[in-house]
């Protein structure tokens, strides 16, 4: 029995040594496995490394080897150096003795308040993972970049993930044009804060129309320094090719290149100085509504409308308008009697003082080409048919009239049947061929005067009879008469009608006698007939008791 | 200590027991059913691991309780000037409790997580508990006074004829049925076992008992014998078999108890030589608790 007792206290005593072995060899005093990235510091005699005798774990033992961390608390830079986390124990977060597998990082990505390290995440900064920015390759610290997975050794600045389009031509501060939504457009950018603030047509214009880009180092680089912006040809074509000099805001505003300065735009510079009335005309009137046209100006009608329609146009040749008009208006013409007097029609007398309208417009428009020559051609022949081919050759006026005056005739009335005599010399010819002339006329010849009148006649000729009862009044009421006709001039001659030629004795009854020296009254007594009152001259006899009483 | 006053002092026992480990059980069921890797992240990590308050604290408790626990047993058991401080049973029950508690109070310390070197220390106190289990039943299975000491065959068959004579006298059981019963206890001299033979035959007569039980229930009450009556009399015949059965086997468990003493004692000394290191580490490294 004790034998047996003793065999199985060897057997267990075996078995503790083999227990203490194991512990050696298997089983520490550690209360459990380091993590992956310790592992290499498991055994007793590391457990100072972390341990403080007496104390637990102190950070400054942590710290000692991360000293990237250490670096960066000191830095104020961080999540370690963020309140929430600063004056917290290390292994307060980051446990040990949990097995290798334990995640002595415990990170959530998605709880993780990025802010706290002083670098918030907004825009897309927001929605992408974590791998994006935190990988090997963004990150400059040569152990940090050996890591496997690490979250430290990023910079805040932009470039340290992004590259840097710019090429390093507009600083680090990238946040002062762009946002993390998205790099372009550059949502912080403001071009007013820049030496050249956008106005008029720049607003609105693409950024790339000024800030080209180029090939720079082997990429494309939009350039946005260096950019010359004292005057506008940098950027814009000077299509007057430094004509009018280097401010093209003389004239031009940035609005658009078609709207001119008229105030300040100095025509005079160009090669049709503005004048006269060209002063006033809206820039617009010749350069079209967006002013982008360039009129030709070497003649007038280059701009303006041939008025005359072509009437100075000869063969394909215009004649320009500066020959007669001037750029002070239309109207007025600096075509003078002297020129006109060159023409076919050469201006005299009264045509001098006539207006050029008068011949030359005609209805609604001026007429200067085939208006004709002659005086019919302007002037109406008021005459009408009263006046035969004999004495209005070829409707030639000047047979009778003057250019000096319409009134002063020159007609020898001789060349007529009707030659003029005495009195007649000296009486106007109104007097007797006006259709307007009413008194002293006969009734015969008042009645041809209103038919030519009703006419449009103011004149009459050929229908105007010889007869003196066309022109006078029968006096004698038909008492003289032969047929119709009463023939004046067997009692009267035409220098004076009192002196007559009448001799008594021709008649049927001679005066002898007394009778000689008697007054004519005092046989031939005024009578009364049919409301006609007249003298007496053709008695019914001569039996003197007709005369004398008894 | 009278028979109410000792089931106060065990119901107890196993009331503070079976309370602490529930609680603890049901307080830190999440905490504990959570994956080691990802217990520091649990909120109640900060109280329940090995280091945090409550966690030290039962560690602490715990080796208290089995240092107390393995001393006042062992001096009451070892030291002569002790040896009238109480009944030994007493104290063993209270060794039994402290040194069963204070494991369950490490085991929550070490929060289920059996690594380094003080595994084997726990490992060796639950090679403690366990021996000391089984070193229980062997014990009960050897008959001993209330101070301990084992009794003799003779005075082991005295006890028997004692059962017998009661049997018959204050119990109006038919002989038929004493005669099986007596059959069923009959003394066997004690016989050198092996453990299998050993497990076997006590599975085999606890069956065998409890047939018999039955079947002295089944007979009593077709003779109307009140149930109480029934109950005494199946306590006694069950007395009696048991008495029997250990004394069949009273040499064996002898013998299985000086085997298991060298388990029970080389593995607690184990267990408290690593746990003094893992003590004294803790402290040299700064981890005092709340001192």
């Amino acid at each position: 029995m004790e034998i047996k007792t003793r065999i199985i206290g060897k057997y267990f005593s075996a078995f503790l040594l083999f227990l203490f072995s194991a512990t050696k060899v298997f089983a520490q005093i550690s209360p459990g496995n380091l993590t992956y990235y310790h592992a290499k510091y498991e055994g007793l005699s590391n457990c100072t490394l972390c341990h403080v005798l007496g104390k637990q774990i102190e950070n400054s033992r942590c710290l000692s080897c991360h000293t990237e961390i250490n670096s960066l608390i000191s830095q104020d830079k961080g999540y370690h150096a963020s309140p929430e986390v600063k004056n917290k124990d290390c292994w307060s977060c980051h446990g040990e003795h949990h097995g290798r597998d334990f995640r002595i990082i415990n990170f959530n990505p998605k709880e993780f308040d990025h802010e706290v390290t002083g670098f918030k995440l907004d825009g897309k900064h927001s929605r992408i993972d974590c791998i994006e920015c935190h990988r090997s390759k963004f990150i400059s610290n040569p152990e940090l970049k050996e890591r496997k997975s690490t979250y430290l050794g990023l910079d805040k600045n932009c470039i340290t993930c992004h590259e840097d389009p710019h090429q390093n031509t507009l600083g680090t501060n990238c946040s002062s044009c762009h946002n993390t939504e998205k790099f372009k457009p550059a949502a912080n950018f403001d071009h007013n804060k820049t030496n050249f603030i956008l106005t008029g047509a720049h607003e609105k214009v693409e950024c790339s129309k000024c800030h080209i880009t180029e090939k720079r180092n082997r990429q494309d680089f939009q350039k946005f320094v260096g950019l010359q912006f004292s005057n506008c040809t940098p950027c814009h074509r000077d299509v007057h090719q430094k004509k009018f000099g280097e401010n093209c805001k003389k004239c031009h505003t940035d609005v658009s290149f078609k709207l001119i300065k008229t105030n300040s735009f100095d025509h005079d510079l160009t090669n049709y100085p503005l004048r006269g009335l060209h002063v006033e005309v809206s820039c617009k009137n010749c350069h079209g509504k967006d002013l982008n046209s360039r009129p030709k100006h070497d003649e007038c009608v280059d701009c303006h409308r041939d008025y005359h329609k072509g009437q100075f146009t000869k063969n394909n040749i215009v004649t320009d308008c500066s020959k007669c008009h001037t750029v002070e208006g239309f109207k007025l013409t600096t075509y003078t009697i002297e020129m006109h007097n060159k023409t076919e029609f050469e201006l005299t007398g009264s045509h001098l003082a006539v207006s050029c309208k008068s011949c030359h417009y005609a209805v609604d428009s001026w007429q200067f080409e085939k208006i004709g020559l002659k005086c019919i051609d302007c002037h109406k022949n008021v005459h009408g048919t009263e006046l035969t081919n004999q004495f209005l050759p070829d409707n030639k006026c000047t047979v009778c009239h003057s250019i000096e005056g319409w009134q002063k005739i020159s007609f020898d009335h001789d060349k007529t049947k009707f030659k003029l005599l005495g009195k007649h010399l000296t009486v106007e010819c109104r007097a007797c061929h006006y259709t307007k002339t009413h008194g002293g006329l006969s009734e015969g010849l008042r009645r041809r005067l209103a038919k030519a009148r009703s006419c449009g006649e103011e004149s009459i000729f050929r229908s105007l009879n010889s007869d003196c009862e066309t022109c006078h009044k029968d006096v004698h009421y038909g008492q003289f008469a032969k047929g119709k006709i009463t023939d004046c001039q067997r009692c009267h001659g035409f220098e004076n009608w009192t002196t007559t030629t009448f001799d008594h004795n021709r008649t049927s009854f001679h005066l002898t006698g007394a009778h000689k020296k008697l007054g004519c009254v005092k046989c031939h007594k005024v009578v009364t007939v049919n409301g006609n009152t007249f003298v007496k001259y053709k008695l019914e006899n001569f039996k003197c008791e007709s005369c004398h009483s008894s | 200590m009278n028979k109410k006053l000792h089931a106060i002092y065990i119901g107890l026992f196993i009331f503070v027991g079976v309370t602490s480990t529930l609680l603890l059980a049901i307080d830190g069921y999440q905490y504990y059913t959570t994956p080691l890797v990802n217990r520091f992240f649990n909120p109640q990590d900060s109280l329940l691991n090995p280091s945090g308050l409550i966690g030290h604290g039962l560690g602490i408790v715990g080796s208290l309780m089995m240092i107390v626990g393995v001393a006042i047993y062992m001096i009451r058991k070892r030291v002569r000037a002790f040896l009238h401080w109480g009944y030994l049973k007493n104290w063993l029950e209270l060794h039994i409790f402290l040194c069963t508690l204070g494991p369950i109070f490490v085991l929550f310390h070490t929060a289920f997580k059996f690594g380094g070197i003080v595994a084997v220390s726990f490992w060796s106190m639950t090679a403690v508990v366990l021996s000391g289990v089984i070193g229980r039943f062997i014990y009960v299975q050897i008959p001993r006074t209330i101070q301990g000491q084992m009794i003799g065959i003779e005075e082991l068959n005295g006890i028997n004829q004692q059962l017998s004579k009661r049997l018959r006298e204050e119990f109006s059981v038919n002989e038929n049925l004493i005669s099986k019963i007596e059959e069923a206890s009959r003394f066997a001299k004690p016989q050198k076992e092996n453990l299998r033979n050993s497990i076997s035959f006590m599975l085999k007569d606890s069956i065998r008992i409890r047939r018999i039980l039955k079947n002295i229930k089944k007979e009593s009450k077709a003779a109307s014998v009140p149930s109480k009556e029934i109950r005494e009399i199946q306590n006694t015949a069950k007395s009696k078999m048991i008495l029997a059965r250990r004394v069949r086997l009273l040499s064996t468990m002898q013998r299985f108890f000086r085997h298991w003493h060298i388990v029970h004692l080389p593995f607690a000394i184990l267990m408290f030589f690593i746990m003094f290191i893992h003590i004294a580490v803790a402290i040299v490294f700064g981890y005092r608790w709340i001192f």
